[in-house]
């Protein structure tokens, strides 16, 4: 009976296997629940933030503020690229990937010079793979980003932008708007589109004057909207590893009623042959 | 009453209502009592003090103050519950 032993042997490993991604789908579960309150928790400040902004905002103070120039031409745009440092999280990184190729190649087309920023080891390999040249590659963040994470992440390219170097700056990133759908993103964060909401015309008191508030306040917005685009990108992270892992786990079952099946078969198929045979035996020695 | 909320990138620190708000600003504290009129402020470094049934204190450091129909928000890049 040897692909019977053969049988029990496969059967094993996939039992085994099953083990571990069922494993990984719960680990995924309750990190993505901690990540999803955290996406959550990040909320009422960014809606804060942009309230203020926006009341404040005016099309006179635009000239006035270096973050919020628009650039006449744009020739040279950085481009932040946020993956995962681990993989077995199914299309996750692929598709962040192929939206950093797309952005890449739209920006080509329109002639700029792009610095490339990756952070996560799935998004820097392909790159380096690929021959691609990266102005900087990060693996230092980990799957509960900070937001000192995000200020080390951009506080240089805003100075960059306020001095001129660059034009513009891009964040790739996935959005989490639920378990089942974390589609990639592109956010054009530099220069600051102020958020423009009705309603906002109070006439507030304002210490300093309006200038120093938003001196002080669109560095922050500017950090929060990578916080966020971090934040959000764990979160998303983790949900596609719970769905990969999830299928991982059915295909698992499936695989192993089907193995169950044939071995029993072999079995019975095995039985019978051998009762065939001891009758066949027995009849011959009898005539 | 003032409904407050504190709140920093990563959390809201505190919300509910407080009979005043004592907030480090940039040039000095700023003492926020009820029917204050809407303003803006930017915050310096300094405590953050809520008083009220829940009372509480906070480090602070950067951000501003809003405070409109008696409801105050403090946002900050670095608060700390002390």
């Amino acid at each position: 009976m040897a692909k019977g032993r053969e049988l029990v042997g496969r059967i094993k490993t996939t039992e085994n296997m099953r083990k571990i991604t069922r494993t990984m789908e719960m680990v995924a579960t309750s990190k993505m629940k901690r990540a999803s309150d955290r996406v959550a928790a990040a909320r009422p400040y960014a809606t804060a933030l942009g309230d203020v902004i926006s009341s404040l905002f005016n099309a006179d103070l635009a000239e006035r503020f270096p973050l919020l120039r628009q650039p006449a031409t744009e020739q040279r745009a950085a481009v932040l690229l946020i993956t995962a440092n681990r993989g077995l999280c199914g299309g996750f990184n692929a598709n962040l990937i192929k939206e950093a190729r797309h952005t890449l190649a739209a920006l080509a087309d329109k002639d700029v010079q792009v610095d490339l920023h990756v952070v996560g080891r799935k998004g820097i390999g392909f790159f380096r793979y690929t021959g691609h040249d990266l102005t900087s590659a990060r693996t230092d963040i980990s799957d509960r980003p900070t937001a000192e994470d995000a200020a080390s992440l951009v506080d240089g390219l805003m100075a960059q932008f306020t001095s001129g170097a660059i034009d513009s700056l891009y964040v790739i990133h996935s959005k989490f708007n639920s378990v089942l759908s974390t589609p990639p993103h592109t956010d054009r964060v530099l220069p600051v589109a102020a958020p423009t909401r009705a309603g906002a015309g109070r006439d507030y008191l304002l210490y300093p004057s309006a200038d120093a508030i938003l001196t002080e306040l669109l560095p922050s917005y500017v950090r929060n909207a990578v916080y966020r685009a971090l934040v959000e990108t764990a979160a998303a992270e983790q949900a596609a590893r719970r769905t990969a892992m999830k299928s991982a786990t059915d295909n698992a079952g499936e695989m192993l009623n089907l193995l169950r099946r044939t071995y029993n078969r072999a079995r019975q198929a095995n039985i019978t042959q051998e009762i065939a045979e001891i009758v066949g035996g027995a009849a011959a020695l009898q005539g | 009453m003032l409904k407050v909320s504190v709140v920093s990138p990563e959390a809201t620190l505190y919300e509910g209502e407080a009979t005043s708000v004592v907030a480090p600003a940039f040039d000095g504290e700023v003492g926020i009592l009820p029917s204050h009129a809407p303003m803006i402020t930017v915050l310096g470094r300094g405590t953050l003090r809520v008083d009220g049934a829940a009372p509480a204190r906070f480090a602070v450091s950067g951000g501003f103050v809003q405070v409109v129909d008696d409801v105050v928000r403090v946002v900050t890049e670095h608060a700390t519950k002390a």
